[in-house]
């Protein structure tokens, strides 16, 4: 018996990532995911919906919604229909993020020190200098194991014809890795035989990988090293996440205030006295970590936290001014950062971009704003951007202004019709648009747990996924060969 | 382990306990007063409820006309139920990562619960049934934590928050008896030995003899009444000097010489003295040493000694609310 669920199923002009591009017949690697969800009654799909989203606020796997009284706790919303990745594909994404992330690295070591890059004219000094979140403190700082970028969240897309493009890198402090992990407990709970038939690779060891490069900083090697992660606290949107991974880890999570620096090294309070901490792993921006260095009424950091870790007694993850990448002017540069470091082309291709602190780039934008998705440079969770295709005459015009007032802070890129997925939604399941986390680990060796998190923008014809702006998950199943 | 996760582990049983025996407390007195009425002796039952919780202060015209809503669900009193419960999740939520799973989903369930409009629809339906709801997530809570939490430093800690608050609590039953400006009846004596769970107990000990020096007897001083003072106090004694490994009769911090202090005061004084004294002016006593012992708690093992010392360096943690 088949329910009437995928009978008027559309697939539009998008690529569909159970249907492809052609949007006829299921993908090979969806057929059994799909039997399995044609098979099931409604009331079945209403009843496993239902248990999935107790459990959710059960087991208080929130976020935090601002600018609400009350800082309303809410679930990510879930949906149960996995996106499936079949190995091949995987495995091509896996190797792009890898070249990536090495030349992520390279490039930020060498912008704290020599600059070749910029001194060859690759990327201009000015770009790299003017970004919000570069870090003058840190030239000439040799960072533990010389790296800077230890947990990276690399957002992938794909476009009409299914090619994977990177939309952006988060090398500051990516957050999503709970629900990657949560979503899967889930997902067996709902679906075990069809799991377990699919050969579905597991993602569980991400806590232990995690740790395990995070102790590779620890400037104390002969012991077991002191790993901690320093939380903004309770009422941060991603506070769940923190203890969801300290917790997995095994480790201490701590706020500022546990904290305290004495002569270059870094203590917890605990209730035997004062034990040095080695290494951070900071969910907490740059600005905020230090009052006697950055941000002076931060109540959030430590004072004499940059003067440790400068002091090499104390190792950051991520360290400081790694938010240089995450600038969407800087990001355009990857490309020739991967050619210059690695001699290598690019695996994976990203996003045309348009510059607008380059005159004839902006002049174009200037001209074809209602084709084209305008982002500020340094914004992220879908604010500050404007969808030229969605938008009025009115907001049009102001983005206009805005640009012309400070060009440096403006990218446009084309709209890219991003790939639709099978959605539960009111009225039925119809196509929503996703993208793609993945997190990758950069230690003593690279590792990256297959697949990441899919985001899927809930709202029909949105293409904004993130979750203050009405975006939900999705798990994803990376298959074995 | 963290000073503050010590702090907020205590805290949470503190809560905890605190919701439960305010719960029990409204659920016997509005028991007592309903019976109490039906005889055609109308006392003031709630304001000696509340003066023995040191509610009144806070307590506006319109909250004593309706106390039992004010002790339940009150967001202006800090220890009514719903806010017990609340400041008791966001202390788990602080320390999530050292709680079973099973301990968290229970009281964030019932978190859940109080804040959604079912719980004072429950209340207003059948009273008992939410009464029961509080109280069973209490002992619920209190299994689990012996069920389920690794016994190490954090749990001690939580046992601490426990039977200090137990302590507390049944110290305040007991002085509602001294605060209702009469002679307590047999009613009111049944009453308080119902918010202690004692009853049965009581009837063992002392079978038919129900009066109040045999109550305040039991209540204060068995050796072997979970709920009773001495015993929990006994508790306490032994969890700090597990905390401490400071061998017993010895101490090693204020906390352990204070709660020493009292310990002998229950284990060589007797009921007779204490009368003599005033039961109030005792309780009163007690209560403040048991503050006192809290204070020494949070001051050994959360503050850094130099924070004491140098008053001028504000205390980067803050105590919570005691009931003072």
């Amino acid at each position: 018996m088949q329910n009437e669920l995928f009978t008027s199923y559309e697939t539009d002009v998008f690529f569909d990532e159970m249907f492809g591009s052609d949007g006829i017949a299921p993908l090979d690697h969806y057929r059994s995911i799909l039997n399995r969800l044609k098979s099931l009654e409604p009331t079945q799909i209403e009843e496993k919906q239902k248990q999935a989203d107790s459990s959710f606020l059960e087991h208080g796997v929130t976020f935090t919604v601002y600018g609400d009284d009350e800082g309303t706790e809410r679930i990510f919303p879930f949906d149960l229909i996995p996106r499936v990745i079949p190995d091949k594909e995987w495995q091509k994404v896996e190797q792009g993020l890898r070249q990536r992330i090495l030349a992520l690295n390279l490039f930020l070591n060498d912008v704290y020190h020599d600059g070749k890059i910029m001194a060859e004219g690759v990327v201009p000094e000015e770009v790299v200098k003017s970004s919000a979140h570069y870090r003058q403190e840190m030239v000439g700082f040799d960072v533990p194991r010389d790296i800077f970028v230890h947990i990276c969240g690399t957002d992938l897309i794909r476009d009409e014809t299914g090619r994977y493009l990177v939309l952006e890198d988060n090398a500051r402090c990516p957050s999503g890795a709970s629900y990657l992990l949560e979503n899967r407990e889930i997902m067996k709970k709902t679906f075990p035989g069809t799991y377990q038939a699919m050969s579905v690779r597991s993602v569980e060891a991400y806590p232990e990988l995690l740790l395990r490069s995070l102790e590779f900083l620890s400037p104390r090697q002969s012991q077991k090293p002191v790993c901690v992660l320093l939380t903004p606290g309770v009422y941060n949107s991603a506070y769940f996440e923190h203890t969801f991974l300290a917790r997995q880890m095994g480790i201490e999570i701590v706020e500022g205030k546990d904290l305290i620096a004495i002569d270059g090294h870094v203590y917890m309070r605990t209730t035997h006295g004062l034990v040095q901490v080695d290494v951070i792993y900071r969910r907490l921006d740059d600005a905020f970590l230090d009052p006697l260095f950055f941000e002076e009424d931060s109540l959030l950091g430590v004072s004499g936290l940059m003067d440790a870790y400068l002091k090499g007694n104390v190792a950051l993850a991520n360290g400081i001014g790694t938010g240089v990448v995450d600038d969407k002017v800087t990001y355009a540069y990857v490309p020739e950062m991967i050619r210059f470091y690695l001699g290598q082309d690019p695996i994976l291709e990203q996003v045309p971009t348009y510059l607008c602190w380059n005159d004839q780039d902006r002049d174009y934008v200037l001209n074809n704003l209602s084709e084209l998705v305008v982002k500020s440079a340094n914004e992220s969770g879908g604010y500050g951007m404007l969808v030229g295709s969605a938008s009025t005459k009115k907001e049009r015009e102001e983005f206009a202004q805005m640009i012309q007032a400070s060009p440096r802070d403006y990218i446009a890129q084309p709209i890219i019709s991003l790939s639709r997925h099978p959605t539960f939604c009111e009225n039925g399941i119809e196509g929503r648009h996703v993208d793609l986390r993945p997190f990758i680990l950069y230690g003593e060796d690279i590792e990256i747990v297959p697949g990441g998190l899919t985001r899927v923008a809930l709202k029909k014809g949105s293409l904004v996924v993130n979750s203050s702006q009405g975006g939900g998950s999705k798990d994803t199943w990376v298959l074995k060969d | 382990m963290l000073s503050r996760v010590a702090d907020n582990l205590y805290w949470m049983n503190r809560y905890v306990e605190r919701a439960e025996g305010v719960t029990r407390l409204v659920e016997v007195k509005r028991d007592t007063n309903l019976e109490a009425e039906a005889k055609g002796d109308k006392r003031d039952y709630w304001r000696s409820a509340l003066q023995a919780m040191c509610a009144s202060e806070g307590a506006q015209e319109e909250d004593l006309n309706d106390p039992e809503s004010f002790i339940l669900f009150s967001k202006r009193w800090s220890s009514s139920v719903i806010n017990s419960i609340n400041q008791a999740r966001e202390n788990a939520r602080m320390v999530r990562d050292q709680l079973s799973e099973e301990i968290w989903v229970e009281l964030n369930n019932l978190y859940l619960f109080l804040n959604s409009p079912d719980a004072q629809q429950t209340y207003l339906q059948d009273s008992s049934k939410f009464f029961r709801r509080v109280i069973r997530f209490s002992l619920v809570f209190q299994g689990l934590s012996d069920a389920t939490v690794h016994q190490d430093e954090g749990w001690l800690f939580m046992s601490l928050g426990k039977y200090l608050e137990r302590a507390d609590q049944t110290s305040r039953a007991l002085d509602t008896l001294t605060l209702l400006g009469n002679e307590p009846t047999r009613l009111d004596l049944i009453g308080v030995l119902r918010i202690c769970s004692a009853q049965s107990a009581y009837r063992k000990r002392y079978r038919g003899d129900l009066n109040l020096r045999n109550v305040a007897d039991f209540l204060l001083f068995s050796q072997d009444f979970p709920r009773s003072l001495r015993f929990a106090i006994r508790r306490i004694d032994s969890n700090l000097h597990d905390i401490s490994g400071v061998p017993a009769g010895n101490f090693s911090n204020e906390a352990e010489r204070l709660t020493g202090s009292v310990l002998a005061q229950l284990n060589f004084s007797g009921i007779d003295a204490m009368l003599e004294t005033g039961l109030h002016e005792s309780i009163d006593d007690l209560q403040k040493k048991l503050i006192e012992v809290g204070q020494s708690i949070f001051e050994t093992y959360v503050l850094l000694p130099f924070e004491i010392k140098n008053a001028s360096v504000p205390p980067v943690v803050q105590s919570q609310m005691q009931q003072q």
